[in-house]
Parts: structure tokens; sequence; C-alpha cells
């Protein structure tokens, strides 16, 4: 009988260490994880009036800071100094509308533990900094301020990439908004302006949109053809007026409804330096639909970008689907159809190329510093993907530096600084084309030292509207950002 | 000297809850009043009383178990202070009743001991019954049931005289009775329950017959389940009955015909009445039931999380936004604000209760002591691991007091009932 007693004992016993596991998990594992939810109502209060570290750019510009607010003990501000240029990076903390950018995926680093709780307070006698942490971000203020001015107020979005580390050395999207109208409880009206607003400046652009890629998508076109042997540069096609597409009553044709070469066969190289779309719709045919798909999720389309902030995923059609259908492969590959893709991904097919085929995972924060100073944490560059081989990446290089020497990007050229660079003029319905350019520089095929790369897109053709080009539009807006990186005067 | 230091933990204990009392008033802005002398003179009377009772008329027992119910009485009374003090007004008027019933449990067994429950079980077992059907008496008498969260297990008494309602919960008595029922029914036929008839193979089943007090339990629960709806009450009752029989027979076939029913009764549940299904599901995925029936387990996860290693503080969290804080989640809420360290102790009090209460069993002397211990100790730690285990998501909520913790008269009335029974055992087991 005592042993039945012992057991049911032990057993109730082992119970509760059931019990206990389970909480340590919930508190202690979990608990970050909970407390952090977005849903967990607590955040609503806490994000009011807590202390949050300073955000500060690369060159230690002030982005984002807590002061007192004065209403009461330990209650905080929150400012951004630079106002509207960095509000879809930093993002904003909001008594009504949460928390956004960098401000929200940093949220835990940035709060401070300096508070009248058993933790906080253990913590300061253990001697441990209550003091929140500091970000610096991996964007240089002057970078993103020429690309802001250079951007203007058209719509659209530039972003720039260290291809070696893929640091995010600035990123605008247009048209953007005051995160300072939006912290405090008065903000509803200004809010909800915001959200209704059709040109929708909350969105950013370079991660949260897609867009057609028209020809810039080239890139990856060309790359299937060269990875999959396919072709060579020098490979030679046939130059018609009009492409017909097998199966389908649409054609083809370039630019101005010119032909390629005068009618005469044209070297691949040459096409995609002058862009042609008959040339490169007939190399995605040769290639066919699936290696094409294949190719396009090696640049990451169809993938999710690790990122600190939400991305949009680049999305391409079925390759077995378009294998079937040649005429839609025809228009994929031009960048048509149902390809769409974001800003950021285009430069980072930009980055790849620049950096022997590797392509680095993107990343805004480059160190966590404490409030006396002490670097705490350092950004660690993580290889993505590779999007293509080196050798091919050292020919695209090549063809992509004679689009800015003599073909549709010669606008983006920068003075004593080798260039490379790709267009595109997407055509929509319903309104003007959008104009692209993605590029990098310093091009140098031995040594892989680029040291920019970069993707501007100019929504409905900005302030060229009907005649705008990825040329004229937008390649001058990527020329001043890489001007001002090179420190290179233009103009 | 052992009475001595129980003196002592039990004034601990009072100040602690005056103490919690002060740092809540302190965090919430208020200046210090009343209400921490106040808190601190009900606790020392409550408790102070029991100890000089069982100086008095049970100087042998066990000096632990009055300070762990005093310990956890007052962290739950903190919690409950800082989520509504008003509520907390009225827990103290419980516990002076709760303090003053367990004074009259061992006034009443001063002479004979707890050997005169046997004498009466029939009758407890009766009162028992009643109080489990009292629920169920029809919303237009005096005495009335109420349904409360679905579950009707509550009663009312609205006399014209009074201009309040006085509710209790009839099932927590209850408990107490059928545990004392059982340990004397037990103590009498345990034995004949306990021989092995037939063999199946290796394993030896008993006679037919001896499957009836198993049936008739898991009928109970089942019934309690059907028009009570109280999910927690059917589990306790028939956790308890199964954990006696096997103490009882030594016989692990009991365990696991038990095992099976509760599986094979909640899998029916689930598929035949509505609310046990909802809490199945708000169990299994209560992030994706998070704006319905996942909804209290999430804000519970929420609360927990948010209370870390060392918590938010006492008044700095914020355990209001938890559905039922004050009572069924009264351990959230003190997870959120005491943090882990706090759940930890809370854990390890009522484990320390589990120990102590079978060390009383397995030393007491006769069948029928042993039997009453072990039941009033399974009945505590079953009841604190079925809420504890739903509250952490082990298994799913059931809706139940929380011993000593939760806010409740008739849960704190009948738990320190359980205390001077216990305290009372043990003296006899020295005498």
């Amino acid at each position: 009988m005592n042993r039945s007693l012992r057991k049911t004992a032990y057993g109730l016993l082992a119970a509760f260490v059931v019990l206990l596991g389970s909480v340590v998990w919930i508190q202690a594992v979990q608990g970050a994880d909970y407390r952090d939810d977005p849903r967990n109502p607590r955040l609503v209060a806490w994000r009011t009036g807590r202390e949050r570290g300073p955000i500060v750019t690369a060159d230690d510009v002030l982005v984002a800071i807590s002061s007192p607010s004065g209403t009461g003990a330990n209650t905080y501000q929150r400012e951004y100094p630079e106002g509207p240029m960095y509000a879809h990076t930093v993002g904003y903390t909001s008594v009504l509308f949460g928390t956004t950018g960098i401000e929200k995926a940093w949220s835990s680093t940035l709060l401070s533990d300096r508070d009248a709780t058993i933790s906080g307070v253990l913590n300061a006698l253990l001697g441990g900094d209550p003091r929140p942490r500091g970000l610096r971000l991996t964007i240089d203020h002057e970078l993103q301020a020429a690309a802001a001015e250079a951007l203007g107020d058209q719509k659209g979005a530039v972003v720039a990439i260290d291809p070696r580390t893929g640091a995010i050395l600035a990123l605008v999207s247009n048209p953007t908004f005051d995160p300072n109208s939006l912290v405090d409880a008065s903000a509803f009206d200004a809010g909800e302006a915001l959200s209704n607003d059709p040109d929708e400046p909350l969105r950013n652009r370079v991660t949260d949109e897609s867009y057609p890629p028209g020809s810039v998508f080239k890139v990856v076109t060309a790359t299937a053809g060269f990875d999959a042997g396919v072709v060579s540069p020098s490979s030679e096609f046939d130059d018609p007026l009009e492409l017909e597409l097998p199966g389908s009553a649409a054609t083809i044709s370039n630019f101005g409804g010119t032909r390629c070469n005068g009618g005469s066969p044209v070297a691949l190289e040459a096409a995609f330096v002058r862009s042609c779309n008959t040339v490169f719709a007939q190399l995605g045919m040769n290639v066919g639909g699936r290696q094409l798909a294949i190719t396009a999720q090696r640049f990451g389309f169809d993938s999710d970008i690790p990122f600190d902030l939400p991305t949009l995923m680049s999305r391409f059609p079925n390759g077995d689907a378009l294998e079937a259908d040649p005429a839609a492969t025809a228009q994929t590959a031009i960048g048509q159809r149902d390809v769409q893709t974001t800003p950021l991904l285009m430069a980072l097919a930009a980055s790849a190329v620049a950096n022997d085929g590797l392509v680095m995972e993107p990343y805004l924060v480059s160190e966590v510093f404490t409030s006396s100073g002490e670097i705490e944490l350092r950004a660690e560059p993580r290889v993505w993907r590779r999007s293509l081989s080196p050798a091919t990446a050292s020919v695209l290089a090549s063809m992509m530096e004679q689009v800015v020497i003599s073909g549709t990007g010669t606008k983006a050229a920068v003075p004593g600084v080798r260039i490379g660079g790709k267009t595109g003029t997407a055509e929509v319905t319903g309104s003007a084309p959008h104009a692209w350019f993605i590029g990098f520089g310093p091009v140098d095929a031995a040594s892989d030292e680029a040291t920019i790369a970069i993707a501007v897109v100019v929504e409905s053709g900005g302030s060229f509207g009907e005649s705008a080009t990825g040329g004229s539009t937008a390649a001058p807006i990527a020329q001043r950002v890489l001007a001002a990186f090179f420190g290179v005067p233009v103009d | 000297m052992t009475r001595t230091v129980e003196a002592g933990f039990i004034v601990a204990a009072s100040l602690l809850a005056a103490i919690g009392v002060a740092i809540t008033e302190f965090t919430l802005g208020n200046w210090l009043d009343a209400q921490v002398l106040v808190t601190l003179a009900t606790f020392v009377a409550a408790f102070g009383g029991l100890h000089v009772a069982v100086r008095r008329w049970a100087p042998g027992g066990s000096p632990l178990i009055l300070p762990i119910a005093a310990f956890l009485t007052a962290i739950g009374f903190i919690e409950i202070y800082r989520i509504d003090p008003e509520l907390a007004s009225l827990q103290r008027w419980a516990l002076v009743v709760a303090a003053t019933a367990g004074i009259v449990v061992l006034w009443l067994l001063r002479d004979r001991g707890v050997a005169v429950l046997r004498r009466y079980r029939y009758v407890i077992l009766a009162v028992g019954v009643v109080f489990l059907l009292l629920p169920l008496l029809p919303n237009t008498w005096p005495i009335h049931g109420a349904t409360v969260n679905g579950s009707r297990l509550w009663v009312r008494f609205s006399l014209p005289s009074f201009d309040r309602v006085l509710s209790f919960q009839p099932g927590e008595i209850a408990k107490v009775c059928i545990a004392i029922f059982l340990a004397s029914y037990l103590a009498e036929r345990a034995e004949s329950m306990a021989v092995a008839e037939r063999t199946l193979g290796r394993i030896r089943l008993p006679e037919p017959r001896s499957l009836g007090p198993i049936l008739i339990a898991a009928g109970a629960a089942f019934a309690i389940l059907i028009y009570q709806r109280d999910l927690g009450a059917s589990l306790l009752l028939f956790g308890l009955f199964i954990l006696m029989l096997y103490i009882a027979t030594a016989r692990p076939f009991y365990l696991a015909a038990g095992g099976v029913l509760a599986i094979v009764g909640g899998f029916v549940a689930a598929n035949v009445f509505t609310h046990v299904g909802r809490r199945i599901e708000g169990w299994i995925d209560p992030f994706g039931h998070f704006a319905d029936s996942g909804y209290q387990a999430v804000q519970g996860l929420f609360a927990m999380g948010s209370g870390s290693l060392t918590g938010s503080g006492i008044g700095l969290g914020r355990p209001d936004l938890i559905p039922a804080a004050t009572t069924d989640f009264i351990f959230a809420a003190v997870a959120e604000e005491l943090g882990l360290a706090g759940s930890i102790a809370v854990l390890t009090a009522f484990a320390l209760f589990l120990a102590v209460g079978f060390g009383v069993a397995i030393r007491a002397r006769d069948r029928f002591r042993k039997f009453l211990a072990a039941g009033l100790t399974v009945v505590v730690g079953l009841q604190a691991f079925i809420i504890l285990a739903g509250v952490l998501r082990l298994m799913p909520i059931t809706g139940i007091t929380l011993p000593f913790m939760s806010y409740g008269g008739s849960s704190l009335l009948a738990n320190v009932a359980i205390v001077a029974l216990l305290v009372r055992v043990s003296h006899e087991e020295r005498s």
C-alpha cells in the first residue's frame, strides 16, 4: 500500500517537474517571442513613452532619437531629425499605427532595459548597462541625400548596395512622408490621409512594390543562354523588323519599331548593347521556358530575400507552362508579360554580376553599440546565393560596360570610372512606361573590385511621361548617385 | 520548537502579503493607506488563529503544511489586490471565514480524531452529492443555480433582505466530502477489490464486478460534464477516483483503465459537445484561433512571456489584459509580474505541499488515515496540476481554481479545511 502511495506521489511530483519545464520553456526560451509578438497588447502600452536607442547613419548623422517628453517620469518622445528621407528605412514608432521599418525589426535591441522592474533593477545592481542600445545603419547620408535629390519628386525608387558585402548604401522611395507626423496620439488624421493617398507614400517601393522589369531582365536571359552553353557573345541572330511568334498573332518589335542591325545578322553582344527585343525574344525561345525559369530562380525570383525590412517576393512564371508556350517565353525573355520584380532584387542582380556571380544577403544595420559607445555587435556579411558562374559574370560585366560606353546607357557614364549597366523601358497598359536602370562600378573583370551596385526605377515615365526610356530617365539618376559615390563632379 | 518556526513562517507570509499591497499602492502611484495594515491583520488573524488551534488540538501535526498554504495564499492575494482591490477586500473576508472553518474542523475532531469521520461517511457522501447537484436548482428559487461562462457550477442566494447576491461554488466543498467518503469506503473494501481472479497472458484482470466503482466514477464525471458543463471538476473527480483506487489496491489496471476511459471520454466529449471541442481547438492551435477559442491561452502566453525571468514587478505588468486573471489564470498573472522566479517559487510550493501530504499518508498508522491524507493531497495536487497544465498549454484549459491562490471563497474554504484535516492526521500518527 505504501508502495502505491509512493508511486502516486512520485507520479504527481513528476507531473510538476513537467510543469516546471513548461514554464521555463514559455518564460525563458520562448518568452521574448511572445513578448515581442505584434498582437501582444502590452506592446502598445510600452512603445509609447519608453526610451529607445538612437539610430545613426554610417557617417554619423542622427536619424532617430528619444528625448524626455516632460509629461512624466521616464517617458520619452521619439524624433526623426531627418524627417522624410529615412521614413521607409527607419520607419516609425507610433502610438496609433504600430512600429515599422528598422524600428520594428530591431525593436528589442532598441528598447531600454531601464525601468522599475525587478529585472531592470537587478541588471543595474549587477553592473549591466540599462540604457538602450543604438544602431548604426549601412546607409551613407551623403549618398542617400544625392539619391533623393536625383529622383526629385518623381515617383519611384533608388537603391544602392555594396556588392562585396550586401550593405545597403542608399534607399530612396518616392513619394515619402514625415514619420514625425505619425508618432503621437494626435496623429490619427495624418495617418488616415497617408494610408488613403492613392500614391501610397507609406509603401516602400524598393522592397515592397513590384514592376515588370522590361529590358533589364535581359541580364537574366543572357545568363540563361551563356550558362546553358547555348550562345556566346558573338553568336549571331536574325534581324527581322518584326519577330512573329509561333502559335500566336502577337509580334515583337524593337524600341521605336526599327531594325537592330539594318537587317543583317547581329551578334548577341551588340543586341545587348542596343537592347534589341527581337534578338532576346529569339534567345529566350532557343533557351526554353524551363531553363529561363531556373536561371530567374537562381537570381532570386520566387524566393524571399533575407532582409531587415519586409520584402515582396519577385515572381517568375512557371517554367513548365512557359516551355510549352514559346510565344509567352519570348515575351517573358524581354521582361514583359507576367514577370514582376522589386527594385531590391534587380539591384541584387546587378551586384551578382559585379561580385563574380555571388549575391550577398542585403542588410541595413552595420553595428549595435551601447550607450557608452562600445560596439556590441558587428554585422557579418553572408552569402545569399550564386546567381551566375564567375565566367558568365565576367562576360556580362564587359557587355554591361559597353551599354554605358556606346549603348542605351550612356547617360549613366561617370568620367574616369568604368561603369556597367543595363537600361529597361517596361511597357504597362494604361500608363506611361516605367524607366529602369541597373548598374555597378567600377568594372574590372580582373580584380572584381566593384564597390557599388544600383537599381533605379522611375514609375510611369516620371517627368518624361510617355517619352520616357530607361536611358533618358533612369540612367541620369544613376549617374548622379554613382558620381556622388565616387566623388566625381558631373554637369 | 517546530511550532515556533511555523509561527515565524506565518508572520513572514503575512508580511509578504502586506508588503505586496504596499508595493502595489506605490507602483500604481497611490499613497499607502489602511489597506496594508488591514491585510497584515487579516493574515495574522487567519493563519495565526489556525496556528493557535493547531497548538491546542493537533500539537503533533506537521509544521510545514500551514506555512505553505499561507505563502501560496499571500502570493495569490497580492496579485488579486493588484488587479482588483475590491475583489481583494472580499477575498480577505473569505480568508477569515475559511480560517474559522478550519479552526472549527480542528475543534470538532479534538477528542476522537479523524476516525469519527468514518462513522458519518454516508452523511458526508450525501452532503457531497447534494452540493454537487445544488447548481442545478432552477433559477426561480431563492437559492438557485447560475451559469457563468457557460458552466453551471455556481449557487446564488438572492434573499430579499440582502442587496448583494451571495454566490458560491458548492463543487469545491463536494470534492472534500467525496475524498473523505472514498478514503473510508476503500479502507474497508480495498482488499476484496485487489484480488485478481483471472489472467490474460501476463496481465492479471480483476473480477468484472470490481469494475463497478470505476464505471460509476466515469459515469459521474460524464454527468457533471453534461449537466454542469464543468470540464475541470469532472476531470478532478474522475482523477481522484482513479488515483485512490490505485493507491488502495496497488493495481496498475485501474490507472490503465482510467486512462483509456479518460481518453475515450475526452474524444467523445470533444466531438459531441461544442464547448469541449472549442477548448481542444484553442489548445492545439491557439494562435490560429486568436480571436476566439485561443484568445485566453494566447493572452496567458503573452503575459508569461512578457514576464520573462524576473517579471515586470508588481503593479508594472498588465495582467488585467488576461481573461479570468484573478481566478483560472492567476498563475499567468503572477508569472508576468514576478517572472520565472515567481513561477518556480509557486510550483515548488505546490510540489512541497504534495511531498508533505504524501509523507503524512505514508507515515499514517491505519488504512483510513493513509487514504484520507492521500486523497486530500491528491485533491489539491491534481486540481493545481489541471489548471496549471491548461495555463501552460500542456492540456486544454478546463476552468478550475488554483488552490489557495485564485480568488474565490468556496475554493479557499475547501482548501483550508483540507489543510486542517491534513494537520490533524499528521498529529494522530504521532500520538
